[in-house]
């Protein structure tokens, strides 16, 4: 362990994925366990000692305290640890890595693969082991490439710079999203620009996933399985099957504008309304309130159009299983979207994937409706058929099924519109058309814009350092150079990245000033912002408090700085 | 020449509302939305067609009719071929700011002679009962600041869109060919009229 790598440019030094159900016996060896390991080139034997030992670990001091392992600390280095049935997940990096961004981190992994895999279990059960590493790897590569060590601190989801950029232009791209939501079978979109967020529909960490498959598909050629991406619309349009939680697809669906066109489809199909493309401003439905809290989603622009949300209380609650009850209702009140299950995905994976989640609650006879379900689907316009009965609640998230969507992708140039939709998506050759006609002019007349607008040119450095994090939004802004940083931001992002750990650790410290000798370093935090700022120069400090101490008039400075970047901390 | 395919700029130009995104929706997807919103900054679709022989991309460029989009669409107009002024012929207004819209094109777009640069002119909205602009004033119009081939369309019903798109390609293949045969230094200067106009309508 003494010789672990100390790469600055890797946030992940080790990471790894063992199945705990390869090696049950004495005599099993560990390497029948390791289902993938970073780096790859890490001789055989070294794997086993760390996976071995961590595993070993793990599981041990999970028994002991009935609670799971979600750090190791060493020395020099720190594991997420993350365990679920068998499998355990182990992502290493150095010490000073904040815990909460190499949780995230390793959170954020593990999303990616199942949603684009479906569940790990069964990955691994229908794909080999090879197939599946080089997925891995490249998830990995991705969630660590590109932006600076800032926007791996917060884990932010990179967007453009939208101070160089008209306002106007982020309008018209929300506004291509809210028009390819005329289509019932689209629940919602992003649109990219260089592999950055322009404008989306979705949750950051929906977004975060979405940018993916973006990226890949600049080398990717066109999936051979999808029978509309070769005639009418060329080489621009891609679209591939993702995975997404019940929880997921609620959320998404919580926005007015999908209860009133996708939830419900069969009803509301021919209906006149959905001509207009205004429609969350003009045709949005008041009776439909059910919700617990419809105070959460008022119909309003921005509801639809996260890129300039106001801080909504629907936002700020991430879409996570909070307690059993609330996730019982999520999952029932997704379960009654009943065409998510009428349409599988042709192969049955999705009620493999209720199989595999549910374990035994399930058994045969959910199996047989829904198959009756997909025979429907394949003639075509079928109403959906009365559900299988719901699963029962579950206090463990992870075994909620996933359930199958379709990721369309359009591509003009450097700019992508991908829209996640309903699995027969693909096979509505006229929704399809409708979508891909009704953008393709705006789609290419905001990429003549994107591409015009000029880069900001990064100015010299400034007499302050300034991080604003946007949690709602997971977004950055920031006056640092951005790439791997120059000596002189080096101490800031140091600073930074501690403040955050402690803001994350304490729920109740809102403002902190760090220092040195030469630098101080303030920090503030509100739950829907935390902002960072370093006034730049020599810092007149006698060593012991004292109010002449320059670091105390930071909070000051920032407030008035900030200002002129739209950072209000009054 | 007949093989070659060469790429056509032609841009729509007018006051907003008067149809310009549903003329090019008509033409390239043959659709008509009741209720597009207004266009912000540009937009545009490609067609390929051939007119007299000539295989041609026809790149029609769609911008924002109202004022507040000016500074988003004019850095668009450079490297037009073709310009097409439109109005509504239910809305006087609009008739009217055509002489602005040619300005604001010939002043973006950097047009060195204005005079022999290619600009049709398009009614719209033929369909609807109420006109506040006659035909006679329009090609009036058209007479006397250039000559312009005037058509009077309907987006929604699609009447004369096709056609008045082939002019605007006919009148930029003619520009080309009378500049192909121009010996290649810039001591010659030919004035030559401009086409009569070819209306429909009248």
């Amino acid at each position: 362990m003494a010789e672990l790598l100390q790469t600055e440019s890797r946030r992940c030094l080790y990471f790894f994925l063992y199945d705990g159900s390869k090696v049950k016996g004495e005599g099993d060896a560990t390497r029948e366990g390791i289902c993938y390991f970073y780096p790859e080139e890490t001789p055989l034997d070294r794997q086993e000692l760390l996976c071995g030992q961590l595993a070993g670990v793990s599981r041990c001091v999970s028994e002991l305290s009935f609670s799971p392992v979600r750090v190791l600390r060493l020395r020099r280095n720190k594991f997420a640890i993350c365990m679920k049935d068998d499998f355990l997940w182990a992502l290493g990096c150095s010490a000073d890595v904040p815990t909460v961004s190499i949780c995230q981190l390793l959170d954020q992994l593990i999303d990616l693969f199942c949603f684009y895999n479906g569940s790990v279990r069964q990955s691994y059960q229908l794909h080999s082991s090879e197939a599946l590493a080089a997925r891995w790897a490249r998830y990995l590569s991705y969630l660590q490439s590109g932006s600076s060590q800032l926007h791996h601190v917060f884990s932010c989801v990179r967007t453009i710079d939208s101070t160089n950029v008209d306002p106007l232009l982020l309008l018209k791209a929300a506004l291509i999203l809210q028009a390819c939501q005329r289509c019932p079978l689209v629940s919602a979109g992003c649109i990219l620009f260089r592999g950055r967020v322009v404008s989306t529909q979705m949750f950051p960490e929906l977004t975060m996933k979405v940018m993916v498959h973006e990226s890949e598909t600049y080398t990717k050629a066109l999936r051979p399985g999808a029978p509309t991406t070769s005639s009418p619309f060329g080489g621009t349009v891609s679209s591939t099957t993702v995975f997404l939680t019940p929880a997921e697809l609620q959320y998404l669906r919580s926005a007015p504008v999908d209860r009133d066109f996708s939830s419900h489809p069969a009803p509301h199909r021919g209906t006149p309304t959905r001509t207009r493309l205004s429609r969350t401003l003009s045709d949005m439905p008041s009776s439909e309130s059910d919700r617990s809290d419809p105070g959460s989603f008022s119909p309003h622009l921005s509801d639809s159009s996260v890129f300039s949300p106001g801080p909504s209380q629907a936002a700020a609650d991430p879409p996570q299983f909070s307690n059993g009850k609330q996730e019982a209702d999520e999952e029932e009140a997704a379960l009654d979207e009943s065409h998510y299950l009428s349409f599988t995905n042709g192969d049955g994976s999705a009620l493999e994937e209720r199989l595999n989640g549910d374990g035994d609650a399930a058994g045969g006879t959910t199996f047989e409706q829904p198959h009756v379900d997909n025979e429907e689907a394949d003639r075509g316009g079928a109403p959906p058929l009365p559900l299988p009965p719901p699963p029962p609640p579950h206090s463990d998230p992870d075994d909620t099924p996933l359930i199958p969507m379709t990721l369309y992708l359009h591509r003009v140039k450097g700019l992508v519109l991908a829209l996640l939709a309903e699995p027969h998506f693909l096979s509505n050759s006229a929704a399809m058309e409708e979508v891909y006609h009704s953008s393709l002019a705006s789609l290419n007349g905001l990429e003549a814009h994107l591409r015009t607008v000029s880069p900001g040119v990064p100015g010299p450095p400034g007499p302050y350092m300034f991080a604003h994090f946007d949690c709602v939004q997971s977004t950055m802004t920031t006056n640092l150079s951005g790439g791997a940083g120059g000596a002189a931001e080096r101490p800031f992002v140091r600073a930074t990245s501690l403040l955050h750990s402690h803001f994350c650790n304490t729920e109740t410290l809102q403002e902190a000033i760090i220092r040195s000798a030469a630098a101080a370093v303030y920090g503030t935090r509100s739950p829907a912002q935390e902002t960072f700022f370093q006034q730049s120069g020599s810092l007149r400090n006698s060593g012991i408090p004292n109010h002449q101490d320059s670091a105390f008039t930071l909070p000051g400075k920032a407030r008035h700085r900030l200002l002129k970047h739209g950072v209000n901390l009054l | 020449m007949t093989t070659k395919t060469s790429l056509l700029k032609v841009i729509l130009l007018g006051d907003g509302g008067v149809g310009k995104s549903s003329l090019m929706n008509r033409y390239v997807t043959n659709k008509f939305d009741a209720h597009l919103f207004h266009t912000i900054g540009v937009e545009f679709l490609n067609k390929e067609l051939e007119v007299d022989g000539h295989q041609v991309t026809l790149q029609i460029w769609d911008t924002a009719g109202q004022e507040r989009f000016r500074s988003l669409r004019t850095p668009f107009y450079r490297g037009s071929d073709c310009c097409l002024l439109t109005f509504s012929v239910d809305d006087s207004q609009s008739f009217i700011n055509l002489g602005n819209w040619k300005k604001e094109f010939i002043y973006y777009a950097d047009v060195k002679e204005p005079e022999k640069f290619p600009f049709v002119v398009l009614g719209n909205k033929l369909d609807v009962t109420e006109r506040q602009v006659s035909t006679e004033e329009a090609q009036q119009w058209c007479q006397e600041n250039g000559d312009y081939p005037y058509y009077e369309t309907s987006a929604k019903d699609a009447t004369n869109v096709a056609v008045a798109f082939e002019e605007a390609v006919r009148r930029v293949l003619a520009l080309d060919e009378r500049t192909d045969h121009l010996i290649p230094t810039d001591t010659v200067k030919l004035h030559r009229k401009p086409r009569s106009a070819t209306t429909c309508c009248s």
